[in-house]
């Protein structure tokens, strides 16, 4: 009798990998990543009505790679310092409070719990899809008049299931010598990742407007959403405008625009034109973002 | 683009002025179009301006009354319910209104359409759908009432995150700890006097030497004692060089005479300017007036006899009162129907906290016309339902002829003078002699017994002549 080895296909992968999952998700069994300390403190001090500049300028020198970063960004192309920037206090007046909040956040949870070692190019894509949305999230908002302020960290977090299922995934026992290929994640992931987002938001204690937009930005619910913020259809746009941006190929712009998001908006199409005016410019502000 | 489509009547825009001209061409048995380029009915009205800021003060007047309770009952508010609370009741009530209005205008058999118009020729409008679309429309009659969106100086970078304008201010999730406001008129002084008693640091800047310049000074001086009571500033005859973010945490607002101010957030309340930039009105044969508005007749007729326009497009008084009367009356006159009598004595709202109202001459309009006036004054606390609701900072001014027998005015200051005011203008309509106030009784206790009060005040001047 000869014993041979049975290599799943990558269906039959995927499909295993789903059933764990599913059930780590229906019994809430997930250990989700704490927030990073300097993060926590960040998501605090921009909610905080009586913080000031300065505590948050302490609060970044106190995190060596953060400061490091600060400074990398501020010089970058995106933000065209009118000269070099050299101090932190420099950088920091210079990118401006909200900005910089929404940056040392990013940067803290990039840097801190999502490090998955053999897919830093797939998570380097996930961020950078993020960051894209929260830029374009805030130029909707900008253009509706309604709340600017929120609309960038609802799309920054809207998909943050996504480096949390990988996390989970790749950490839990598998009978796979060799960690599974992305095409087996990605399906998994994007699945999945609203339900992992909803529990790490509330886990995290976000901010109301940001649990709902995470929990309902996709386009089939985004009408369920009753935070005045508008978060969660201003974000669904921002996904979308974010796919566009990051495009590699030549994005379909028809497509974009016949969204029923676009309507739900408001939407006229010189509103659009001036949202895919903004594509070089939130490019070179993401390539500015990314750890 | 589909085939024309024919209407008795075209109105373009759902504000109070549109929805009136509607609703009264479709009673009338018109076959009406309602164009709107918003997906719902009520223009800013709704969205932006009355029903939103009218919400807002109630809500916050109501918190900060339940907020003062805490030192009787037994109870703590968190601090993060305040403004949450306060946005979602305002969204409530909006998305209530706005329902109501829908419809109303669905009952009538109104033709809506969601788009934006555009004049091709005087009585064909092209309306171009947000998916990109276009519908042509031909009407008999068009009435235009488009509203009024805020005005956006050019030397101040409104981006609506740092530097708001009275739309975008609506959409605060949270308190700033101060505010500037640009604007010493109805708007700015709302808005200013909400957010002060909310506890923000709120600072008005206008070149006026008073707020709400065009109001009697007794009423404004109470207005302003009450904002400054609550932490606010008024600093009057000012002018603004720049006002800008300083893209770190505050707005840095430069005037003329060197002073600096430093603010979380400003609000720009510099006036508003008239929604006709879509409308292509010349393709109609007609041509904004320098100040960007559409000129009418007293029935609200454009030069071109069967257009018309209401509501802000024509300038002031820029009341929703009011726009929905030309919005009716607009209609009288173009399908030969009689309005009814011109409203004589339109009374005045203004919604700061506390509320002012006005109806009728002001003391120094009644003294240029008549030559001599007699005022009769009413303060709050000597009346025992003030003292009662804690109201006591009201005034009931009524302005009389020279001999103290004809009422001319009635000027309120203090919470319900927007409803009181109303006693006043009947008054008025029915030439009510100042004794007939004296005559009769008013229930008691109430605000009302302050027409009694000050109607006595002008019986003792009288007196004296």
């Amino acid at each position: 009798m000869v014993l041979t080895a049975t290599v799943p296909t990558p269906q039959e992968e995927r499909e295993a990998l789903r059933t764990r999952l599913t059930s780590q998700l229906e019994q809430g069994a997930l250990d989700l990543p704490l927030l990073p300390v300097v993060a926590h403190q960040v998501l605090q001090l921009s909610g905080d009505p009586d913080a000031d500049a300065n505590r948050l300028s302490a609060l970044i020198q106190q995190d060596q790679a953060l400061a490091g970063h600060i400074l990398r960004i501020a010089n970058s192309a995106a933000y065209l310092p009118r000269s070099p920037i050299v101090s932190l206090q420099q950088a920091v007046s210079w990118l401006g409070m909200n900005m910089l909040a929404g940056l040392a956040f990013s940067v803290s949870i990039q840097s801190g719990v999502f490090l998955i070692t053999g897919y830093e190019k797939e998570i380097r894509r996930l961020w950078a899809h993020a960051l894209a949305t929260g830029l374009y999230g805030k130029e909707i908002a900008r253009r509706l008049r309604h709340n600017v302020e929120n609309a960038f960290l609802c799309g920054l977090l809207h998909t943050i299931g996504k480096p949390v299922l990988l996390h989970l995934l790749l950490r839990s026992p598998s009978n796979q010598d060799s960690p599974p290929s992305w095409t087996v994640l990605e399906p998994l992931i994007q699945d999945c990742h609203i339900s992992a987002g909803t529990k790490i938001a509330e886990a995290w204690q976000l901010p109301y407007p940001v649990q709902e937009a995470i929990r309902l930005y996709p386009d089939d619910s985004y009408q369920q959403a009753t935070s005045p913020t508008k978060g969660a259809i201003i974000t669904c746009l921002a996904d979308h405008f974010a796919s566009y941006g990051l495009a590699s190929s030549s994005p379909d712009e028809e497509a974009l625009r016949a969204l029923p998001v676009i309507q739900d908006l408001n939407f006229y199409p010189d509103d659009i034109d001036a949202l895919f005016a903004l594509r070089e410019s939130i490019q070179q502000s993401v390539e500015a973002f990314l750890v | 683009m589909s085939p024309s489509l024919s209407y008795d009547l075209i109105v373009i825009g759902s504000g109070p002025a549109g929805q009136k001209a509607a609703i009264q061409g479709a009673k009338s048995g018109q076959r009406v179009a309602l164009i709107e380029q918003n997906r719902e009915v009520g223009g800013a009205c709704v969205y932006q301006g009355t029903i939103p800021s009218k919400t807002l003060r109630e809500s916050a007047l109501q918190m900060v009354q339940f907020l003062h309770a805490t030192d009787v009952f037994e109870f703590r508010l968190r601090d993060d319910v305040k403004i949450a609370t306060l946005m979602t009741r305002l969204n409530t009530v909006v998305r209530a209104h706005g329902a109501f209005m829908a419809e109303q205008i669905a009952r009538n058999g109104i033709n809506r359409l969601h788009g934006r118009a555009q004049f091709v020729s005087d009585r064909e409008i092209l309306v171009r759908h947000v998916d990109g679309t276009t519908t042509t429309i031909v009407g008999n009659i068009v009435v235009i009432a488009t509203g009024s969106r805020p005005r956006i100086p050019d030397h101040i970078p409104i981006d609506h995150e740092h530097i708001l304008d009275s739309d975008s201010i609506l959409s605060l999730v949270y308190l700033p700890k101060s505010l500037t406001v640009l604007g010493g008129g109805v708007i700015a002084s709302e808005y200013a006097s909400i957010f002060a008693l909310l506890g923000v640091q709120v600072t008005m800047i206008d070149t006026a030497d008073r707020p709400l310049k065009f109001l009697d000074p007794e009423l404004t001086d109470q207005f302003r004692a009450a904002f400054e009571k609550t932490g606010g500033r008024y600093r009057g005859q000012r002018k603004i060089q720049s006002a800008a973010w300083d893209g770190f945490s505050k707005v840095i607002t430069r005037l003329e005479n060197e002073e600096t101010l430093e603010s979380e957030k400003m609000l720009v309340a510099l006036g508003r300017v008239a929604n006709i930039e879509h409308l292509t009105i010349q393709a109609a044969g007609l041509t904004p007036t320098p100040r960007g508005l559409i000129a009418v007749n007293d029935h609200c007729q454009t030069l071109v006899p069967h257009i018309y326009a209401v509501g802000d497009v024509i300038g002031p008084p820029s009341l929703a009162s009011c726009s929905m009367e030309q919005g009716r009356r607009a209609i009288c006159h173009a399908l030969g129907l009689h309005p009814g009598d011109a409203p004589e004595h339109i009374p005045m709202g203004i919604y700061t906290i506390p509320e002012m109202s006005s109806v009728g001459l002001s003391e120094q309009d009644a003294v240029e016309k008549f030559g001599g006036v007699l005022i009769g004054r009413a303060r709050f606390h000597e009346i025992a339902r003030g003292q009662i609701s804690g109201m006591t900072n009201g005034l009931l001014k009524m302005v009389a002829d020279a001999k103290g027998e004809k009422l001319l005015g009635v000027h309120i200051v203090g919470e319900g003078a927007t409803e009181l005011i109303h006693i006043g203008q009947l008054g008025l309509l029915h030439d009510m002699p100042i004794d007939r106030f004296i005559d009769n009784i008013f229930n008691f206790p109430t605000l009302a017994e302050a027409y009694r009060v000050a109607a006595l005040d002008i019986a003792k001047h009288r007196r004296k002549l």
